[in-house]
């Protein structure tokens, strides 16, 4: 080998690790995640793993936000972040957080219910890393993560997943996906574990009512919809009467019964509470969108959504307008409101009454149009 | 157990191609060498 060879390869050397180092810090960086403020009726912040000690020193482990009412009541459990890439769900949790008054009962807020999946992403679908969001206090960088586990956290991915205990079998990959690994098992993998977590906060506080918060592509038949365990069929139907009659489209499913580890299933199923899960749609997470873009997950802007409407693809009604993130968080806070409601009407003794989150016409209907896109969303929160 | 046999099989990839890196002679397969160390040394590290 000549010097001239060994200078070469050193300097090739040097600029390999260069990368290494700018892309690694860029990655480790997105391990530290912005959290909620403390919001007035916010009495404890604790961790997943008091309830769940296999979580500890996990990446798996995650903040559970407590809002206690000054009078007892009912409980209930709202779920953001079971997918990480699904914004309307984490951003309607920080919303919750910190703008709830809660005034009977107790609300207990997961913003990342995956806390793995919130620290890494999808770059082969072009997603984000970051979005800002101008607020109260400024400006506020919020993460855009991944639908599963953060494969650093989880590996290898086998070639058939077998849901625990049902033995249904799906895709390798949705080994990672939390929301097919409910229950949970307390020995299984950190997925499993983080499942287990939610299940075992559910029966040591008694959760009356639990919400999962989603979104969906456009191109996803459940979308604009609300599925319900069949225990909370009743409660379901009358939140979503009530959510109709104020012009929110929503339909309402019940949970298929051979369709396993999914919240809407297995916690009712394994626990007491009442399992409800909410999607909304975001262009951003479907087959037919363009290029991904800010404007595209926040605003749902997306002109091939627009031409996939007039070809009759979409599950859901499409123009120019979009579906800004105001009117997705929009869906989810009053789609909690109403159903908690119905709740109260069907548990008149342990009611769980909060004031202070925006509605869906605060959000969304009666918001400035020129302010949708996440400007709007920013200005409730702290 | 896995991660860790899978985490030596990476080093000993990574010290092939750096020994590569060393001993090729054109400059764009020292090039290609280099790039390809890029993803195993942050996997090995548990990076991404």
């Amino acid at each position: 080998m000549t010097k001239k060879n060994y200078i070469t390869a050193a300097l090739s050397l040097a600029l390999a690790v260069a990368i290494m180092v700018y892309t690694g810090m860029n990655f480790l960086a997105a391990r530290d995640l912005p959290w909620p403020e403390q919001g007035p009726s916010v009495t404890d912040i604790k961790l997943l793993s008091d309830w769940f000690p296999g979580l500890k020193d996990t990446n798996g482990d995650t903040w559970v936000y407590v809002l206690q009412g000054q009078k007892p009541g009912g409980k209930m459990l709202v779920l953001g972040g079971t997918h990480a890439n699904e914004v309307s769900g984490y951003m309607s949790a920080f919303t919750f957080i910190e703008t709830a008054v809660v005034e009977e009962g107790t609300v207990y807020v997961i913003p990342y219910t995956n806390h793995s999946a919130m620290t890494h992403n999808d770059p082969g679908e072009g997603n984000l890393q970051y979005f800002t969001l101008q607020t109260k206090s400024g400006a506020r960088t919020f993460r855009y993560g991944s639908r599963a586990t953060n494969p650093v956290d989880q590996w290898p991915d086998p070639d058939v997943y077998v849901h625990f205990p049902s033995g249904q079998q799906l895709s390798g990959s949705e080994t990672r996906n939390i929301n097919r690994g409910y229950p949970g098992r307390e020995d299984g993998n950190l997925t499993e574990k983080m499942a287990y977590g939610v299940a075992s906060l559910i029966r040591a506080e008694n959760i009356d009512l639990t919400f999962d918060l989603h979104e969906a592509s456009p191109e996803y038949p459940v979308i604009n919809a609300t599925v319900v365990h069949q225990n909370a069929i009743d409660i379901g139907s009358e939140g979503c009467m009530n959510l109709l009659l104020q012009g929110i489209d929503m339909a309402l499913e019940q949970s298929p019964i051979n369709f396993h580890g999914l919240t809407h299933r297995e916690l009712g199923d394994h626990t007491e509470t009442l399992a409800i899960l909410m999607e909304t749609a975001n262009a951003s997470q479907g087959r037919l969108r363009g290029a991904t873009t800010l404007n595209q997950v926040l605003g749902g802007w997306d002109d091939c959504y627009v031409v996939s409407q007039k070809l009759n693809m979409l599950y859901v009604p499409w123009d120019e307008n979009g579906h800004p993130i105001e009117e997705r968080c929009g869906r989810h806070l009053q789609g909690i409101y109403e159903y908690s409601q119905a709740f109260n009407n069907a548990h008149p003794d342990t009611p769980i009454v909060y004031s202070g989150v925006p509605s869906y016409a605060e959000l969304f209907t009666n918001a400035d149009p020129a302010t949708l896109g996440g400007a709007h969303l920013g200005s409730f929160l702290m | 157990m896995i991660t860790l046999i899978y985490r030596l099989i990476l080093a000993l990839i990574i010290g092939l191609v750096g020994w590569n890196l060393f001993t090729e002679k054109k400059l764009t397969m020292q090039l290609n060498c280099a790039m390809v160390m890029i993803p195993l040394v942050l996997r090995v590290l548990m990076v991404k």
